[in-house]
């Protein structure tokens, strides 16, 4: 049993450390300047910030409304029974600037473009698609890590601020007709409860777990060797350990700040 | 030396501007050795030395300017599957030579697909090409930085005789044009055989023979004349 637990604590470690290296690979590839595949790179990028961030405007503006519906309508019918009405923006802030949309947001972006990158590297791995990248010369984690991380990154941050934003237009629109909140108080309400730390926080929450995710994805795509049945297992494996790493990032952000 | 999933025991040059073919039975240790000199697979013991470097010991960042003067084509060419034929030629050119005038760089690809009769094929993608055609590819992709050292892995396989023809003529140009030093691992016997200058038989991972061709028929087992006739 201990040597069990041992072994998987390694592995874990390891693991951890193939992810950070991978991530450092592809910061130092964006910082440090080249000119080779530039424009090659650049493209990449544009393509990841389509698929990524535009393509997933509408499944988010869905989400985002539907869940500020949901919180306005809870803390609209429960909060004046115990005196506290006017905390309804309150609530807001806290469980969707703070929490819910960077992490929905993660999980909305895992869902959509983690699973297409693993498996689209995957796919790459078995062809051996990915070698001949190699055999050319060309950079791995330049030409395919690094732009699937940029673009992913700032999908994150721009889809996050959107899903608070919808969120919270969301949750205006039961204010409104249900609970008779004029748009007033209710935007007082909320920037009463929301500060700088707060935006500042969720952005940080974003780039955190865009980077977390690419670099989950991207390291189980290019874990892929010689098989196409790898390629769903190791796309589970991308989906399931970033939403682990997203909530690990959370926590770990949350708690020092807020408690 | 030694290396998934094969054995091989070797000690071997290679002169510059030679044409070597490696010819053996399945297993022999044909695809290792190119796969060794590609730096795909490092030696348990011994070394690679491509080009005057050190391939067993190079780090990743130093293999690129290397790789840049060797073309290699595996047995699995690995054409990118979202690009058309000419993008997938192109590649290499956009990457490292990026100051190339886009229209000269579109110039030498488009040369280079029509001495392989792949102009027409040029907006295609790999998954409609056949397996003649997607080697052709992988070749032309392989060379269009005018490599020095050319790695081929059966480079016929797939290729119906006629093909066969234009690409070992393709190569004869290429050869007369600049030093090009080509070691391909041969299958079975093919009009290949004419140009070779030097003919490396493999048997279970060991050198059996090594010479020009006519020495080499005459060295070894009736068996593996197969190879070389």
């Amino acid at each position: 049993m201990i040597e069990w637990v041992g072994r998987k604590t390694i592995a874990g470690y390891a693991y951890l450390a193939s992810l950070a290296t991978l991530f450092t690979q592809a910061v130092l590839d964006l910082v440090l300047p080249t000119q080779q595949g530039r424009r090659d790179t650049l493209w990449v990028i544009v393509r990841q910030v389509l698929f990524t961030g535009v393509d997933a405007l509408p499944v988010t503006t869905v989400i985002a409304l539907l869940l500020g519906i949901i919180i306005v309508t809870q803390a609209g019918t429960q909060l004046p029974r115990l005196g506290a009405g006017g905390l309804v923006g309150g609530i807001i802030v806290v469980t969707v600037v703070r929490e819910l949309g960077p992490l929905i947001t993660a999980f909305i972006v895992v869902g959509r473009s983690g699973t297409a990158i693993a498996a689209e590297l995957g796919n790459m791995s078995v062809t051996r698609e990915v070698v001949a990248l190699r055999l050319m010369g060309i950079s791995i984690s330049r030409f395919v890590i690094m732009p699937r991380m940029v673009g992913m990154v700032l999908s994150m941050l721009c889809l996050t601020l959107y899903f608070d934003v919808v969120a919270v237009l969301g949750g205006y629109l039961v204010a409104d007709a249900q609970l008779t909140i004029p748009f007033y108080a209710f935007v007082e309400s909320i920037t009463k409860a929301l500060s700088t730390t707060d935006v500042v926080m969720t952005a940080i929450k974003a780039l955190s777990f865009g980077s977390a995710v690419a670099a989950v994805c991207c390291y189980h795509g290019l874990a892929v060797r010689s098989s196409f049945t790898e390629v769903p297992q190791q796309t589970t494996r991308a989906v399931i350990n970033s939403f682990v790493l997203c909530l690990l990032i959370d926590v770990a952000v949350t708690v020092p700040l807020y408690v | 030396m030694s290396g998934s999933p094969h054995h091989l025991e070797a000690d071997l040059s290679i002169v510059a501007g030679q044409f070597v073919a490696v010819v053996g039975p399945s297993r022999s240790g044909k695809s290792l050795i190119i796969e060794l000199a590609a730096g795909l697979v490092r030696p348990e013991a011994g070394r690679v030395m491509l080009l005057g470097q050190d391939w067993s010991h190079a780090a990743e960042r130093e293999e690129s300017p290397l790789r840049i003067r060797v073309g290699t084509v595996l047995q699995q060419p690995g054409l990118l599957s979202n690009m058309t034929v000419f993008n997938n030629v192109l590649l290499p050119l956009r990457y490292h030579r990026g100051a190339m005038p886009d229209r000269d760089r579109a110039q030498v690809v488009m040369a280079e697909l029509e001495r392989l009769g792949l102009g027409a094929l040029r907006d295609r993608f790999p998954a409609e090409l056949n397996h003649g055609e997607v080697r052709r590819a992988a070749i032309a992709r392989a060379l269009i930085l005018d490599p020095e050292v050319l790695l081929l892995d059966d480079p016929v396989a797939g290729l119906d005789a006629e093909l066969v023809v234009v690409l070992k003529r393709y190569l004869e140009a290429r050869r007369a044009r600049h030093a090009l030093t080509i070691v391909a691992a041969l299958r079975a016997s093919s009009p290949f055989m004419e140009d070779v200058d030097r003919l490396l038989v493999l048997r279970d991972g060991r050198v059996v023979a090594d010479g020009t061709r006519e020495a080499v028929l005459g060295a070894v087992s009736d068996t593996l004349r197969m190879y070389v006739a």
